[in-house]
């Protein structure tokens, strides 16, 4: 038999040295578990039909150099924070200073901060299945900690801007941390995007704790240029009557894997996720997301829409885990697709794996095309046949965009889902 | 609810009502495989070298192989080397040529499973091939089958009778190297039914075979291949029950089915194999590998499975629909308790124009039990207008059983459409108070609720399977109400 190739000892090697003592040592710690980590191949279940994607040439292993300062054109109103190659750029970054609220960066913290953060850190992940998280934690150089203290309210959204910034080939590895306390509440829109146009990869965590009452909303929009692969994993835990929203939104790259994992953990925790995704050329996109139901009477809400194109590859992996103790749980997951040519591919698996008898479970997947007759209803009115075809794939996609909560978000999504459907049925 | 109690306790207590012996001499080998043992199977079947080249093949590849471990079920490993690879029915000079000739101890055993075969036979008008362990040792209603070109008779006849139409499709359906247990099937299988529905036949009655897992320690490697030519159509039924045993046995059975243009072939089984006792301790190991091809346009295969017996179960019923409109059905129940594991579905793998598939999946859990829906519709790039509409249902009867979906689709044709839908739920207390206020004790209000729940399946089954099925849950799930 031949051996399944392993992750490249280059991705190892010592990282930069600047964080506090603690997070130095679980970087190493993880590190170590990562020698000989098999890659994911097409028999590895939770990657069987992206591992083709996935390129982790040597030349990744470099972790692309920060130069602290961020590319032009990043310019937010409002609360915003800035990330170079996974490195924090404080120069950049605009946030007030609000009581009960505290954003610092990994390297500015404290022996006792940096020791509590480096026990918290990787807890919302399963390991298994978000695999590629850990090698973030084995190599990240900077990061983000926001901790709300109980009651605390962020009046307006949060941006984390992460650049990646692909002038010369390596990874970025952005980094971000949640503590919700009690009753608070945050709305954080972490957004990704690329300068330069070498071959670079972003591997990038997100991680949310929700102590009893808090509600986080968190939207995701995955920008990156053509030449960065993109790994992604998002964790949140939520206690006793916490709410977590997430709202992703993805446009398709060379790879584009994100990881969703939600622990509902306290009686009435809720939680809704939103996806949607569209690729087109020879791009791939793959969401894979859990829902784990551990404590009784939660809820989860879960709506994915895909829309394929030309040669692309869209995949949704959806997982609803309701647990023994798990009674008078309601789940409900939905994932729709909408396939454009039939030289792309829609793959799904909405999967209950279900452990507790008193609960409603339900899913459902569709897989087609545009309606002939829709279609047809608009040609007759004078619309022409392409303009026909984007608005209906707009229409198919524009309801989970409406519920982005933060308009000036769901205006530029609104904007570029356009233009990719211009695109899309220009060629046509 | 202590009544009630003590009535869930008395009828756990109940034993299985299939678990006997029959005593008749079995001409059995030693436990064990290797080459040898495969060459004297072979021998002592007295195939042609076709075959015994076929089966080695196979038995190379398969030690090249690894058993699969993705399934939702955990067992101790099976080994390979201490189960017994044959064994018959002790026979004397010839094959019995009718049921006089039968052993009549035989005879008894199927009559204490409720299915005297005469009479059965006579009634439903049913051709029986009774495999009882490996060899068919009686075949009825050979005659009106033979006047209209039917054949049906054991895999072993046609392999000596049929060579040209075993080699042309004998692993063309399921290659040897396709799975683990398809392989370890292709190399030991012992015996199994074999049918030829000729171009433009109708068969004249439904053909069935009833299994039977008898001597300790043998494990039954079935194989069934059914051709149905042009324009032909046939309907099969399979029916399991097994005597009771403490220690696994293994059952790894491989079914082909072939329709060419414009054939129809319907395949019901009712699997009722011993599922170990309330503990968990003992039953059968169901790993069987079952698949249709649909070769000819508009050509159609049809699964009807009601799974209630084995402690694993380890089976997806397939289609493989290659031909210009052709259709893919499977219904199925499949019914889990005390400690009994099922992964179960199917596949309908669409590659032709116009393709369609229907898939419903009724699981019910009780008990300690775990039952999974595991199915795969895929749409190759030339299913042009093919659809699928799929529903699997999950019912769990007691806090203790667990109820798994995985479906896998994949589309590469975007004029394919799919749906799919999957909800899981438990019976109501409202059902429950609706059915008892009226008088119906608790054991009966579930068996109700769960018929009901499983009607859409029933319905597709022939009528004295419907009924038999229907039985079968009330016995399966006594003992699974408190």
């Amino acid at each position: 038999m031949i051996a399944a190739p392993t992750l490249s000892s280059a991705f190892l090697d010592a990282p930069g040295q600047s964080l506090p003592s603690p997070l130095l040592k679980l970087r190493e710690q993880r590190g170590k578990a990562l020698v000989d980590m098999p890659l994911p191949t097409r028999k590895t279940e939770n990657w069987k039909y992206s591992s083709r994607y996935l390129k982790l040439d040597e030349a990744l292993a470099k972790t692309l150099p920060s130069a602290g300062k961020s590319g032009p054109g990043l310019a937010v109103a409002g609360y915003h924070v800035v990330f170079h190659n996974g490195v924090m750029v404080p120069e950049a970054s605009d946030y007030p200073d609000i009581a009960g609220i505290e954003i610092k960066r990994f390297v500015d913290l404290d022996d006792d901060e940096a020791r509590e953060l480096a026990e918290r850190l990787d807890n919302t992940l399963d390991s298994k299945a978000a695999q590629m998280a850990r090698l973030n934690t084995a190599r990240f150089e900077d990061g983000l900690l926001i901790r709300l203290q109980a009651d605390a309210v962020l009046d307006q959204p949060l941006y984390i801007i992460c650049e990646t910034d692909a002038s010369s080939a390596g990874t970025a590895y952005p980094r971000i941390y949640v503590d919700a306390g009690r009753h608070s509440q945050i709305t954080l829109v972490e957004e990704h995007i690329t300068s330069g146009s070498e071959p670079a990869m972003t591997n990038t965590v997100t991680e949310f704790a929700l102590s009893e009452g808090a509600h986080v909303t968190s939207v995701r929009l995955s920008l990156d240029g053509d030449t960065v692969q993109h790994i992604g994993a998002t964790g949140a835990r939520l206690h006793a009557n916490a709410r977590f929203e997430n709202h992703t939104v993805g446009f398709g790259g060379p790879l584009r894997r994100h990881d969703l994992q939600v622990r509902l953990e306290g009686p009435g925790a809720e939680c809704r996720l939103n996806g949607v995704v569209v690729t087109q050329g020879k791009q791939h996109y793959d969401n894979h997301t859990t829902i784990e139901h551990v404590a009784p009477h939660c809820n989860s809400e879960e709506t994915y829409r895909n829309i394929a194109a030309d040669e692309s590859h869209a995949i949704f992996n959806g997982r609803i885990h309701i647990h023994p103790d798990a009674q008078k749980s309601n789940a409900n997951m939905s994932n729709k697709n909408l396939l454009l040519s039939t030289g792309a591919e829609i793959d799904t698996k909405p999967e209950l794996e279900i452990y507790a008898d008193d609960v409603k479970c339900a899913h459902g997947a569709t897989v087609g095309q545009l309606n002939d007759e829709s279609i047809f209803y608009l040609v007759s009115r004078g619309i022409g046949r392409q303009e026909a075809r984007a608005l209906l794939s707009m229409a198919f996609i524009n309801e989970l965009v409406e519920q982005i909560p933060v308009d000036s978000v769901k205006d530029t999504v609104q904007a570029r889902l356009n233009r990719f459907f211009d695109q899309t049925f220009d060629e046509a | 609810m202590a009544n009630t109690d003590k009535q869930v306790n008395e009828l756990i207590k109940r034993e299985y009502e299939h678990g006997f012996v029959t005593e008749i001499e079995a001409d059995t080998f030693e436990p064990g495989l290797n080459e040898d043992v495969i060459r004297r199977l072979s021998a002592i079947k007295g195939e042609p070298e076709f075959m015994l080249e076929w089966r080695l093949k196979a038995y190379r590849r398969w030690l090249e192989m690894e058993e699969p471990e993705w399934a939702h079920v955990h067992y101790p490993k099976v080994d390979y080397q201490s189960i017994s690879y044959y064994s018959a029915p002790k026979r004397k000079e010839d094959m019995p040529q009718s049921l006089d000739e039968v052993d009549p101890e035989l005879l008894r055993t199927y009559e204490k499973l409720g299915i005297p075969l005469h009479e059965r036979a006579a009634l439903a008008g049913v051709a029986v091939d009774a495999v009882f362990d490996s060899v068919s040792v009686a075949t009825t209603f050979k005659e009106p089958l033979a006047k209209a070109g039917v054949i049906f008779c054991s895999i072993s006849e046609a392999v000596k009778e049929h060579p040209e139409l075993v080699k042309k499709y004998l692993g063309s359906v399921v290659p040897a190297g396709d799975n683990y247990f398809a392989g370890l099937n292709a190399a030991t299988f012992s015996d199994g039914t074999f049918v030829y529905v000729p171009k433009g036949v109708r068969c004249p009655m439904e053909l069935s075979t009833y299994f039977r897992i008898n001597a300790a320690n043998t494990g039954q490697f079935e194989r069934t291949l059914i051709i149905a030519e042009a324009g032909s159509y046939v309907s099969y039924l399979e029916g399991c029950t097994a005597p009771m045993r403490d220690e696994n046995q293994l059952h790894a059975a491989v079914v082909e089915l072939v329709a060419l243009d414009d054939a129809q072939i319907k395949y019901s089984t009712v699997q009722n194999w011993y599922p170990g006792d309330e503990n968990g301790k003992g039953g059968i190991y169901n790993f069987v590998t079952k698949r249709g091809a649909c070769i000819g346009k508009n050509s159609k295969i049809s699964w009807t499975q009601v799974e209630t017996g084995s402690a694993i179960t380890w089976k997806y019923p397939s289609c493989i629909l290659r031909g210009e409109n052709s259709v893919g059905e499977f219904y199925s129940v499949a019914l889990t308790n005390n400690y009994q594991q099922a992964d179960t579905g199917t596949k309908m793998i669409h590659l032709g124009k116009n393709t369609s598939s229907t898939i419903i999946s009724k699981g019910i859990s009780a008990g300690h039990s775990s039952n999974a829906y595991r199915g795969l519709v895929k749409f190759g790039p030339g299913a042009e207008g093919a659809r699928n509409f799929t529903q699997c249902d999950s019912l769990l009867i007691g806090d203790k059983s667990a109820a798994h979906t995985f479906p896998y689709i994949e589309s590469k044709n975007k004029g394919a459409m799919l749906e799919h839908e999957a909800t899981t739920s438990k019976v109501s207390d409202e059902q429950m108070f609706l059915c008892r206020q009226r008088g119906i004790d608790p054991e009966q209000a579930v068996s109700m609720i769960v018929n009901g729940f499983c009607k859409e399946v029933f319905k597709e089954l022939p009528m004295e399977f419907a009924v038999e099925a229907g039985k079968l849950l009330e016995v399966s799930l006594e003992g699974s109400v408190g």
